[in-house]
């Protein structure tokens, strides 16, 4: 058990760079208090530090610790380096339960916060890694399901305290991930939970560090996998699980800290999982302070999770190209899917399942009466009300999943998706720096956001040539950059600014405030694109062949990649201005679309197009009724309708 | 002349491919050096060396996947760079050592893309086209599987299909790296078999990278044969499985039989 010095000297030297960094801030935060004369009595700078700013640094370096150590595992023991309790989704299972409980039945918080958050993450952690097992632990299945159901509970979190603003909006705050403390009890209470916890994975880091000889390897030298695995994934979500509960989400150290033990050194597994809680603890620990330190007065609103994600996701994405991604994952069996003789016959019944939506969403209503189909006097102006909505919602939702469509052929991931990448989110970036610098209307918001998702795609493009576009490298990067737009908004609308107000809404995937105008640019943008996307079918049916075969055939690899990489962030970007980046159509349209049997580029792509479109419609119509007359916006809908069933099509597969 | 005239001229001359004194180096490390080979029309040519030989760098650069850093490489008379990617597309196949395996196409979908290189990109997929794809099936003997993924065939079908996917393109001249690496005899024996045929009963030139030197002189006209990036051995089979050269390419002892039902002779390790 006595690794070698040259390892540990890596991990080491990161550890005490962020504990000074850390410890310097800290030192600024507290010298005031302490250079004053120790008063009489009532001392309030003293109570303030003692009951305060103390405990909140513990915290830090408790949750960081708790965190790492959480993540570690979880990549250990799923052998992904993508892993943590934020790509598996299992933070956010957490957070949606204490939100349904203390909505619904705060009496249960009578039984403890950690029972209910535990409950949550253990239902999550249980959802993905059950149909992650039915794949054989395939690494990305595993993170797409962990996404997806992240964005799912997000998504009906929202909602939730959408619907019930009032009662939540210090909820909202927590749930971003604030380190806030009155006391002592937090602290306390997680050092001795994570204490057993810890001892619980000593036991078992024998039997652990055998498991990189691979199943089979570990297995012939007397592992029991069943219960290792059983073991050390309880041991990942019951820290995640407290974490939550006690200082709600901090994204981004469970994925950050294990991967900079890796690169600075860290080799065996030992070594891995017992640096990055220690990296883990000072890297969350420098984060705070330097956050107490730079916001002064505004600190304790400041979300400290959302800041973790705007400091690791720019570390994560420059210490990328570095990452050797030691985890040796095996290639997924290609499922034998069977093939349909024709593309016509889903095609059909998808166009005309589109038509009848459009049909019913604009001629059917909710009023006060109830269910009512549209006529008499007022159906000019109802017609004219609801028709714009319903068309940018079926054009955004066609050119989400054309523009999925590509980037799946293109990365040849099939977890590729505007979303996924965090195209969504560099064009969510465009706007938000539109809405805060100048009030453009549509054009130049569709402009900042195309800027956007068009840098973003070359991040990617330039990130990831070098690795040949492996998914490892694409996704992660993907992951980073979404999480870190969602920390910059997230910090933003902490600032109570009316502008991140409206960002907010316009996130959330409103048809709200699309009028005529809006509406037909964007059918004739997406009639554009889409017919220049379908132009592009040979193409696309080759490039996945991989580069090599490509340039064989005479296909001008770099040309033909920019051309669609481009077309692929000018249809996010217009899709977006509408419907928000969280929809998941773009996933869900060219995914649906192969299960039908669309293998081929031209057929898949329209029916991606249909089904994104047809997915879109249904859900503003549904959003529109379902909770007449609150609006619930169109985005939020689909992303919880199609999370589901996507996650129901992933479990199917063999 | 224009670079699809190059193209088709290029057929007609003895000399398919003509290097001089090539030379590449990938980050300051030489992977080959002043190489300088001929590749007769009509002819099977085998490349032949131990691993890291620069076989395989030298079949990219025929293929055009690589620049050389110096030296010229010249297809038909002319210079590779003056052909466009296309027009010596329809001209020149190459197929890849790695082949992605898990793709969602049928065979002869995958076929169909091999005619690319003449309906282009917006190009309409005409009767001329599927007629080739359909004689390029028949050529390879797959017919029995046409409708098949790629992902669940096995190793000597899937070769087959990706030959077949060059024969589509037309070419007179077919790049192949590695096509047996990864079968069995029967199969290296069969994809072998099929690959002589076409250069001998189609017209076309064939470059081929293969490992071993008895498969290379039992189906090859030529062996050009590569040591540590240089030209170590060309001539005819007979020429090459001599002790001498054998020990020259592949630094070990070897000696050689004669088998009275081959044509060469066998060539083993010490």
């Amino acid at each position: 058990m006595s690794p070698t010095r040259s390892d540990n000297l890596g991990p080491a030297l990161v550890c005490l760079a962020l504990l000074c960094g850390g410890g310097v801030a800290a030192w600024l935060l507290i010298e005031p208090a302490l250079s004053v004369v120790a008063g009489q009595g009532y001392d309030t700078r003293r109570m303030v530090l003692y009951y305060s700013t103390l405990p909140r640094l513990v915290t830090a370096l408790l949750a960081g610790a708790a965190l790492a150590m959480s993540g570690a595992l979880f990549q250990h023991i799923l052998r992904n380096p993508l892993a943590d309790s934020t790509t598996l989704g299992v933070s956010a299972g957490a957070n949606l339960a204490l939100v349904v409980v203390s909505l619904f039945v705060p009496g249960l918080f009578g039984a403890g916060r950690d029972v209910v958050a535990l409950a949550g993450s253990a239902a999550a952690a249980a959802i993905v890694i059950g149909l992650g097992a039915r794949r054989g632990f395939s690494p990305y299945s595993l993170v797409l399901s962990g996404l997806v159901l992240s964005l799912w509970c997000g998504g009906l979190a929202a909602i939730l305290i959408y619907l019930n603003q009032r009662y939540l909006a210090s909820l909202f705050i927590w749930g971003a991930g604030s380190l806030a403390q009155q006391s002592w009890t937090i602290p306390l209470s997680l050092a001795w939970k994570m204490t057993i916890v810890a001892m619980v994975c000593a036991l078992v880091m024998r039997p652990l560090s055998l498991l990189d000889l691979g199943e089979a390897g570990s297995a012939a030298l007397g592992v029991r996998l069943a219960r290792l695995r059983v073991i050390v994934i309880a041991c990942a979500v019951t820290l995640a699980a407290i974490v939550t509960s006690a200082v709600g989400v901090i994204g981004f150290i469970g994925l950050v800290a294990p991967t900079l033990a890796r690169l600075s050194g860290a080799r065996r597994p030992v070594q891995l999982i017992f640096w990055s809680p220690l990296i883990g603890a000072a890297l969350l620990f420098f984060a705070d302070s330097v956050l107490q330190l730079s916001a002064g007065g505004l600190g304790s609103f400041l979300p400290t999770g959302a800041v973790t994600a705007i400091f690791g996701s720019p570390l994560l994405l420059a210490l990328l190209p570095r990452l050797k991604v030691r985890h040796r994952i095996q290639q997924a069996e290609l499922p034998r899917r069977s093939r349909r003789r024709s593309a016509s016959a889903p095609l059909i019944i998808a166009v005309m399942s589109v038509l009848g939506l459009v049909t019913v969403s604009l001629f059917v209503g909710r009023g006060p009466g109830g269910w009512a189909v549209l006529s008499g006097e007022f159906f000019d102006d109802i017609l004219a009300l609801r028709a714009p909505k319903v068309f940018a919602a079926l054009a955004s939702g066609a050119m989400l999943g054309v523009a999925g469509s590509i980037l799946q052929r293109l990365t040849g991931n099939e977890m590729a998706s505007p979303e996924v990448l965090g195209i969504s989110a560099g064009a969510t970036f465009g706007v938000a720096i539109a809405l805060f610098a100048i009030a453009p209307g549509f054009p130049g918001e569709f402009a900042f956001a195309a800027g956007g998702a068009i840098s973003v795609l070359a991040i990617i493009l330039l990130g990831s040539r070098r690795s040949n576009f492996a998914p490892e490298r694409v996704l992660l990067a993907g992951i980073a950059l979404s999480a870190m737009v969602d920390a910059v908004v997230g910090v933003l609308s902490s600032t109570g600014d009316p502008r991140a107000a409206l960002l907010m809404r316009w996130m959330s995937g409103s048809t709200y405030l699309v009028n005529g105008t809006i509406a037909m640019s964007e059918v004739a943008l997406g009639a554009a694109l889409i017919a220049i996307a379908l132009a592009a079918r040979h193409w696309l049916d080759i490039l996945p062949l991989g580069p090599a075969p490509s340039a064989a055939v005479g296909i001008p690899l770099a040309g033909s990649r920019l051309a669609l990489f481009g077309l692929a962030g000018l249809m996010t970007a217009a899709a977006t201005l509408t419907v928000g980046p969280l929809s998941f159509v773009g996933l869900m349209g060219p995914h649906f679309a192969r299960e039908l049997g669309l293998t081929r580029a031209l057929p898949q792509m329209i029916g991606a197009a249909l089904i994104g479109g047809g997915l879109m419609t249904a859900a503003d119509f549904l959003g529109r009724t379902i909770a007449a007359p609150y609006q619930i916006p169109a985005g939020l809908v689909s992303a919880l309708i199609g999370a589901p069933c996507l996650m129901l099509l992933l479990g199917k597969k063999r | 002349m224009t670079s699809e005239q190059l193209a088709q001229n290029a057929a007609e001359t003895t000399k398919i491919f003509e290097i001089d004194r090539i030379g590449l180096s990938i980050d300051g490390n030489a992977i080959l050096s002043d190489v300088s080979l001929e590749f007769p029309a009509g002819e099977v040519v085998a490349l032949v060396g131990h691993n890291g030989s620069g076989k395989s760098s030298l079949l990219k650069i025929l293929a055009r996947q690589l620049t050389p850093t110096s030296g010229t490489a010249a297809y038909g008379g002319r210079d590779l760079k003056q052909y466009q990617g296309r027009d010596f597309a329809r001209s020149v196949a190459y197929l890849p050592q790695d082949l992605n395996t898990g793709s969602d196409m049928t065979i002869r979908e995958l076929v169909g893309c091999g005619r690319y290189p003449w309906h282009g990109a917006l190009g309409r997929f005409s009767e001329i086209d599927k007629q080739k794809v359909e004689a390029a099936i028949a050529a390879t003997h797959i017919e029995t599987f046409a409708e098949r993924v790629v992902g669940t065939l096995s190793g000597g079908e899937r070769q087959r299909a990706w030959i077949a996917m060059l024969i589509a393109q037309d070419a007179h001249c077919l790049l192949l790296d590695e096509p047996t690496a990864a079968l069995d005899i029967a199969h290296q024996v069969e994809v072998l078999s099929l690959v002589r045929r076409l250069a001998h009963e189609g017209g076309r030139s064939v470059v081929i990278v293969l490992h071993d030197i008895n498969m290379a002189a039992r189906f090859c006209d030529r062996i050009h044969a590569l040591k540590g990036g240089r030209v170590v051995a060309s001539g005819m089979p007979g020429e090459i499985l001599v002790p001498a050269t054998l020990h020259a390419i592949y630094g070990i002892d070897m000696d050689v039989i004669s088998v009275p039902t081959l044509s060469h002779p066998l060539a083993y390790a010490c």
